[in-house]
């Protein structure tokens, strides 16, 4: 499970906000599908008292870029993804390399560049599901999906007013023990490189990049009753 | 915190077919004054807008004949504002008696970690220069007059000296493809700003 840590400076009519999240895996449950573990965190969600406030959509595309760089070095890999939290934005980034937050024009300057960077259509990840409220939280369960199977669940927690992520750390980790006993999840690596502690939404975006990315190596999710 | 007002899908993609007509011209020194009291008058914003910005143009090599160029411009006096990067295609050629340069524009706000991002993309910066005049509106023309300023040592844009003795002036209008009453649009506004300057179609390839 990534925790995603956003924190927020302003007030809550601020609508643009930079908090502090973990976005992380978890783990399908024993005997279950991945359908009924995701309806089995939204009920534990539910019972706790969190509201669902419409759903959410985080995807990554690959691109390949085939055409360029020096040769003998390895093939670089661009990865374009959207949040539907930031619904005009779109992040590009590279692994362990430079994030650029854009506008959506930016996926039409790929379609410019697919004679340099190829679009690994078939590579492509994405996380769909509810989004829940729980007072200063926000939790986002969603199954992860590549090419129309389902590799895993993601859960995201974003703790709204705080934006130093290691304030918040200790906080996010105790409200997840409280729906997710057996799966919390370390510190995320993004939290370690803040120099000065702010947390930005191109650090949720790593997260989950770094989750998807694993997710592509895994087989597809096993457990019994698996599609 | 209600969800952001949007359906489960993130809203990706732009507009592929933006074009951009363009008219350009230029004014000495001297007669920049004028030129700005007449568009003053003709346009839209009662003081002129001013802005000094700083230019870098990219380039990627492939295995093709002629690179991909991108531009990457950022303001140096208001530094809080999106970079801004730009696309521009090959100019049109077709109708003779179309009266503006035209060509596909793809323009994508950037963060600031814009310039470090295309260095990894594997883009080379070719040329940088400042730019520093006015920006007018009028409608969904805009009319912008500037100095090119050459940067004497690279990366540092404290130390610039004019590329030559006149202001550039440029009639741009950006407009989805196929819309042809724009170009006649601009010429009819080119006419009023005769005899202080005369703004032509440019063909590029004829400076090469």
């Amino acid at each position: 499970m990534c925790l995603t840590l956003c924190v927020y400076v302003c007030v809550r009519e601020i609508v643009i906000v930079f908090r502090a999240r973990s976005v992380s895996q978890v783990p399908v449950a024993e005997g279950k599908s991945v359908q009924q573990t995701v309806e089995m965190l939204n009920r534990k969600l539910e019972q706790l008292g969190a509201v669902k406030q419409g759903n959410f959509c985080v995807d990554c595309e690959t691109y390949h870029a085939g055409a360029i760089g020096n040769p003998g070095q390895p093939p670089k890999f661009l990865y374009v993804m959207h949040n539907s939290e930031a619904p005009l934005s779109c992040f590009a980034l590279f692994e362990n390399g430079p994030c650029l937050v854009a506008d959506p024009n930016f996926d039409v300057l790929m379609i410019k560049l697919k004679s340099y960077f190829q679009n690994a259509k078939s590579n492509k990840v994405e996380s769909r599901g509810a989004r829940y409220q729980y007072c200063d939280f926000l939790v986002k369960v969603g199954t992860a999906t590549m090419a129309s199977s389902a590799r895993g669940i993601t859960v995201e927690v974003e703790y709204c007013p705080c934006v130093t992520a290691n304030d918040c750390w200790n906080l996010l980790m105790e409200f997840m023990q409280s729906f997710l006993p057996s799966h919390v999840p370390g510190v995320p690596s993004v939290f370690g490189v803040k120099t000065d502690g702010v947390y930005s939404p191109s650090d949720t975006m790593a997260q989950y990049l770094e989750l998807f990315s694993k997710l592509r190596k895994q087989q597809a999710a096993t457990g019994s009753g698996m599609r | 915190m209600e969800a952001p007002p949007v359906t489960a899908m993130p809203v990706t993609g732009g507009s592929i077919h933006m074009m951009e007509y363009l008219l350009q011209g230029s004014v000495l020194d001297q007669a920049l004054e004028s030129l700005l009291h007449r568009l003053r008058g003709l346009c839209d914003n009662m003081e002129p807008e001013s802005f000094v910005d700083h230019e870098m143009v990219f380039l990627l090599k492939g295995q093709q004949g002629s690179p991909f160029i991108l531009r990457a411009r950022h303001s140096l006096d208001r530094p809080a504002v999106p970079w801004h990067l730009r696309y521009l295609g090959q100019p049109e050629v077709g109708d003779k008696s179309r009266h503006a340069l035209v060509r596909n524009c793809v323009d994508v706000s950037a963060s600031h970690s814009l310039h470090d991002f295309l260095l990894e993309m594997g883009f080379r910066m070719d040329h940088e220069f400042v730019a520093k005049g006015h920006i007018f509106r009028k409608g969904a023309l805009k009319v912008v007059v500037f100095k090119l300023f050459r940067i004497l040592l690279p990366g540092n844009t404290e130390n610039t000296e004019p590329l030559s003795l006149s202001y550039l002036v440029e009639l741009s209008v950006l407009a989805p493809a196929g819309q042809d009453t724009v170009s006649d649009d601009m010429r009819n506004f080119a006419e009023q700003l005769k005899p202080l300057v005369h703004l032509d179609k440019i063909d590029p390839k004829r400076l090469m």
